[in-house]
């Protein structure tokens, strides 16, 4: 409860300092929350930009779509290298030397590519969270104790039953951590790509409101996005502490 | 009590040679030992001797290179937990599961139904010393409670084999003296077949029907020991001193060629 407070009290004081600096500071770069708050309004009742919800639709649905293919194709690569010893010596260190190279840099080429519309920012954030997600699997596949492995092939156990009674808990930890990295990169990717070059979606009005320097929209748009960024990371972390406790 | 009622396990001029980096290694050269229904018998031998691979072939874990291997006079191609079951060294329990939970694991597998498979379970952990840590989980429990939950797991699916790979080993003395006791009660009621890697001459003595000891790498059986005194045995026997004597003469010869 002391906590509660004393965190609303913080918010408070963050607010009032923003209020003084942004009062001072030029209208044009720097807005108070006395002025975001009318433009949340008038976005939220689409009187500013009536294509929000259309933009929220489209930026969810690429997230959607980057998301589950880069967990398909995480899992998939994760798992041929992870099994097979000899394949992943001979990628891992690609792999980990290709995720440490800042993705940005490829989006160029992405855009060329795919163009301006959706496939490019889904390319983009399946490229940020396959990555980790691949990590992630690989890094648990080394976990699991060859013993209980072996244990379990002496009671009986066939392939496909290693790998759910043996193999998936023991990693299961490092596994969803993976997932969850992977999705708060995914996000990422999908809004970047939109700030970076796009038509339609919430990084196409950020980057409208900010261009026509509409400062009080474009703050009221960035605490919209950040709803949806955190929104969808409270959702991995619910499925994360449930996954905890199913093990263990 | 040596009395062995008919031939259960037979294996017939078995070698195992590994690929190591160094060139092949054989680990067992030309092994053929026949063993009796209800026989306790143990492999004793220095380490490397190939005793723990002796196991896993028997497990039908590892394959022989030559020789074979017989189970009711069946051929060991696979792991058969409907026949075998195997403790291991490390107790090997599954971290997420509790005591209980472990001790089902070969029913689960066999896909005996949940009611009955922790029914099972319960009545073995009176026996096992674990009533009140059916819900503990392993890193909860101490070194010889997690190795009786591993002998549990091995109990519970029924198998009329039981190898031990030196179940005891990592437990220190005390313990292992009482934990011997106690598996002598259990095998005593069970009434199985068990085949009981160690090192320790104690062990040996106090528990077998039967010692096989093996020789330095390559492993061969030197010289089988029948061991006919009544159970529970006294350890400080003269009969029993001596029987020390001649094992440990026997085991000293050939770890000493092992270390060399």
């Amino acid at each position: 409860m002391r906590v509660l407070w004393l965190r609303l009290g913080l918010l408070a004081a963050l607010l009032a300092v923003w209020e003084v600096a942004g009062n001072a500071a030029n209208p044009l770069l720097a807005v108070p929350p006395s002025a975001v708050l009318p433009a949340l309004r008038d976005l939220l009742l689409l009187r500013s930009y009536p294509e929000l919800p259309a933009s929220l639709w489209l930026t969810l649905r690429e997230i959607g779509a980057a998301y589950t293919l880069a967990v398909a194709a995480g899992l998939g690569c994760g798992f041929m290298l992870g099994m097979h010893r000899l394949v992943g010596r001979v990628w891992g260190p690609m792999l980990a030397a290709l995720y440490a190279v800042p993705a940005v840099v490829w989006y160029p080429s992405l855009m060329l590519f795919f163009g301006l519309d959706a496939a490019s920012k889904i390319a983009f954030g399946f490229l940020l969270g396959f990555f980790p997600i691949t990590l992630a699997v690989l890094a648990g596949v080394r976990q699991v104790n060859p013993q209980l492995v072996t244990v379990a092939r002496a009671y009986g156990a066939g392939a496909v039953t290693v790998f759910r009674r043996v193999m998936l808990p023991s990693m299961l930890f490092t596994l969803v951590g993976g997932l969850r990295t992977g999705l708060a990169l995914c996000v990422i990717g999908v809004i970047v790509g939109e700030i970076l070059g796009s038509k339609a979606g919430m990084g196409a009005l950020i980057n409208h409101a900010y261009g026509l320097l509409r400062t009080a929209d474009y703050v009221a748009l960035v605490l919209v996005t950040l709803v949806l960024v955190v929104g969808s990371d409270v959702l991995a972390s619910l499925l994360e502490r449930r996954a905890r406790r199913w093990t263990e | 009590m040596t009395a062995a009622r008919g031939e259960l396990i037979a294996i017939e001029g078995v070698t195992k040679r590994y690929l190591t980096s160094s060139g092949p290694v054989e680990a067992l050269h030309d092994v053929s030992l026949s063993v009796g229904e209800g026989d306790f018998c143990t492999l004793i031998g220095p380490s490397g001797c190939g005793k723990s691979t002796l196991l896993g072939m028997l497990g039908g874990l590892v394959a022989p290179d030559e020789g074979r291997l017989l189970v009711d006079g069946q051929p060991v191609t696979m792991p058969d937990p409907r026949r075998v079951a195997t403790v291991f060294q490390d107790a090997g329990l599954f971290p997420w599961r509790t005591a209980l939970e472990n001790v089902e694991f070969g029913l689960a597998l066999q896909g005996v139904p949940a009611a009955r498979r922790r029914r099972t379970a319960r009545e073995l952990l009176g026996p096992l010393g674990l009533s009140g840590f059916a819900e503990k989980y392993p890193r909860e429990l101490s070194g010889g409670m997690k190795q009786r939950v591993a002998i549990g797991r091995a109990l519970a699916i029924d198998a009329k084999i039981l190898l031990m790979d030196e179940p005891f080993g990592a437990l220190d003395e005390q313990t292992r003296v009482l934990m011997g006791e106690w598996l002598l009660d259990i095998w005593r009621r069970t009434r199985k077949t068990v085949i009981f890697v160690t090192h320790s001459l104690h062990e040996a003595l106090f528990l077998s029907t039967r010692v096989a000891v093996m020789t330095a790498r390559p492993g061969r059986i030197k010289s089988m020991l029948e061991l006919s005194m009544e159970y529970p045995r006294s350890m400080e026997s003269a009969e029993m001193a001596a029987l020390r004597a001649k094992l440990w003469s026997e085991i000293r010869e050939e770890s000493l060629r092992a270390m060399r």
